[in-house]
């Protein structure tokens, strides 16, 4: 009786003097792999230390497959914060599986670019910006591309790899080869089916997932393809012969956020993560750490960085940016031109 | 009826009633067949009537299917791939589970082995194998390059055959399986009085063995069928960008299009067909053994 009654004052005694030492947990949900180890060191062990919170990092799931758990659950998960993109952001707040991050919630939203912001719509927090790049080997094309139109080069026959359309990254392709072709982003798309489905006659084949895409470039089979930027700035300085560029007709953007699913459980720590992410100087730690660009114009990096990613209110208005609810509604319609117009020219 | 009997029927206070006895063993896989199984099957069948404008029961969804003709044509192509899988586990299966079921050699235990051995590995591990195998610079077309016997490589990959290949190995371990304990169990005392009676080895595989392992054959049959049809990892692998089949599509409309209507419409299609080979294979396996006298 006298122990567990010292037990008990040691431990009451324990959460009147030192309250943070009782930490809460939070669930984050993102990738594996290297982005697991950046954002680890670049924000969840500052944020840890500055607010006492416990981060149990859950790295299973694509953001996809992330949000098909999300609508199966009806906004409860299991995890508190999730990265994913601005579609399924835009989803999401008009099902009402995600929670609204205004700026009275999140401060920091405040600071970010409103064209950025309004894509992403009211439930996601834009924390970082990659783009759609023209990647090229330099010891096959020293002379570089600079155009949309340099894929269907002759000197390309075969060695371009392209994305199935069940990768985003193909419907952005699509997009930005109509601008390229006389077309516009959404609806005058005929152009860039058109300059697709000859692509795809003279390319090497299709690839799903990026890091088998990646494969292509690097054991030679492609020379060239349409890939995100961060991931090819990370190939590139893997020592990989590589180099690419936003071609000269523009480009759209990959609008990464945070989001926090309506029945998260620790709400009241999700959003002070989310803002603490899309702090000025967690902003700069992870576009130094990740490589890739931001939506806050007013971030202070290394030239090196500053000239590869989107980090200016410059670049940021260079950007093609289709609007992305529109996108997700025509998706079934272009999928289905996809199979017909493109995978059926591919030899 | 005896006072005997009477009592033994009768209930006793504080018993069951005699007939729920035998049931009641099955109360407890029944229950969880009812709620892994049957509750959410019954969800996913209402899900497939729920229109896009919160409609609770409308044909849309099916009528979206069967009027478009690549989600038609990945419907034929589910079943094409499922039913050449199935033969060719069968054919394959057959002459190894024959020898496993009669051989007494030492290598017995070495084949069995073998032909259990894939299962160790995952499929999508054994997959990935058969693309290094069948790829365009994969080992085939890179020696059948290097010795001249061809120009340009040969399309083992991405296509309907890369996919037959890779799903029948990964099936047939279960069709061996399924067709040796059909064989174990016809007693080789019909095969020794028939070769006393002077009827050849071909006679007696074609008069004796096959007719009396037609349960096992139907049974390799419908596991192949049914476990090629709900494949996912093969086909998406081997197969490519234009090459889709109901499990693949399923996975589009959850993951993608995030179209839940229309996955259930063709995860229910997916069923269907799976049921209706099922109740053919039964039907076929009735017929063939009342024709035999079996």
């Amino acid at each position: 009786m006298k122990t567990s009654k010292g037990l008990a004052t040691m431990i009451g005694m324990i959460m009147v003097w030192a309250p943070g030492a009782i930490a809460q947990d939070l669930i984050v949900n993102s990738y594996g792999g290297p982005y697991e180890a950046i954002i680890r060191e670049r924000i969840i062990e500052p944020f840890e230390q500055q607010f006492g919170v416990d981060v149990v990092y859950d790295a299973v799931g694509s953001a996809s497959q992330d949000y098909a758990k999300i609508k199966a659950t009806g906004g409860r998960p299991g995890f508190d914060v999730v990265v994913m993109t601005a579609s399924q952001s835009l989803d999401g707040c008009r099902d009402g599986l995600l929670e609204p991050l205004t700026p009275a919630a999140v401060p920091n939203v405040a600071a970010l670019n409103p064209r950025v912001r309004e894509i992403a719509g009211e439930c996601g927090a834009v924390h970082e910006l990659q783009y759609l790049s023209l990647v090229w080997r330099k010891d096959k094309l020293p002379q570089g591309l600079t155009s949309w139109s340099d894929l269907l080069d002759d000197k390309l026959e075969g060695k371009v790899i392209l994305p199935t359309f069940q990768n985003v990254m193909a419907a952005y392709l699509i997009a930005v080869m109509s601008v390229t072709h006389g077309g516009d982003l959404l609806e005058a798309v005929d152009p860039g089916f058109q300059a697709v489905a000859e692509l795809a006659h003279r390319s090497v084949g299709f690839e799903q997932a990026s890091s088998v895409m990646e494969t292509y470039i690097k054991d030679g089979r492609a020379w060239a393809m349409p890939f995100w930027n961060g991931r090819a700035q990370l190939l590139m300085e893997s020592g990989l012969p590589i180099d690419y560029v936003s071609p000269k007709e523009g480009t759209v953007p990959l609008v990464a956020t945070l989001n926090v699913p309506s029945g998260a459980e620790n709400k009241d720590a999700a959003l002070k993560f989310v803002n603490f992410w899309l702090e000025k100087t967690s902003q700069e730690a992870w576009v130094t750490g990740y490589k890739v660009g931001s939506a806050r114009p007013d971030i202070d990096v290394p030239d090196d960085v500053r000239n590869r990613q989107i980090t200016t209110a410059a670049d940021l208005d260079a950007l093609l940016l289709p609007d992305l609810a529109a996108l997700s509604q025509r998706l079934p319609q272009w999928g289905s031109r996809w199979e017909r117009e493109v995978v059926t020219q591919a030899r | 009826m005896t006072s005997l009997e009477t009592t033994s029927l009768r209930p006793q206070p504080g018993r069951l009633p005699v007939r729920l006895g035998p049931f009641l063993p099955l109360a407890p896989p029944s229950l969880i067949l009812v709620f892994v199984f049957a509750i959410p099957m019954g969800l996913m069948i209402g899900l497939s009537f729920r229109g896009s404008n919160g409609e609770l029961a409308t044909l849309d969804n099916y009528q979206r299917f069967f009027s478009d003709d690549l989600m038609l044509a990945g419907l034929w192509r589910t079943a094409l791939m499922s039913g050449l899988v199935a033969v060719c586990v069968t054919v394959i299966a057959y002459p190894v589970a024959y020898y496993l079921a009669r051989s007494r050699s030492p290598w017995r235990t070495v084949v069995f082995a073998l032909a259990i051995a894939p299962e160790l590995a995952g499929v999508v591990l054994r997959t990935y194998g058969w693309l290094v195998i069948l790829e365009d610079h994969g080992a085939i077309n890179s020696v059948l390059l290097w010795s001249g016997l061809i120009l340009e490589p040969l399309p083992l990959s991405k296509n309907l055959l890369g996919v037959v290949i890779g799903l029948t190995h990964v099936v047939l371990p279960f069709g061996i399986l399924s067709l040796l304990t059909s064989i174990q169990g016809i007693d080789p005392n019909l095969e020794r009085a028939a070769q006393i009676l002077g009827a050849s080895r071909l006679s007696i595989i074609r008069r004796i063995i096959l007719p009396l392992s037609v349960p096992g054959i139907i049974s390799s049959l419908l596991i192949a069928f049914t476990m090629s049809a709900s494949a996912y990892a093969t086909p998406a692998l081997l197969g490519g960008a234009g090459f889709k089949v109901l499990a693949t599509m399923v996975y589009e409309q959850v993951l993608f299009y995030i179209d839940w209507p229309m996955a259930a419409v063709m995860a229910v299609l997916l069923l269907v067909m799976m049921l209706g080979m099922a109740l053919a294979g039964t039907r076929a396996e009735a017929r063939l053994q009342c024709k035999l006298h079996i």
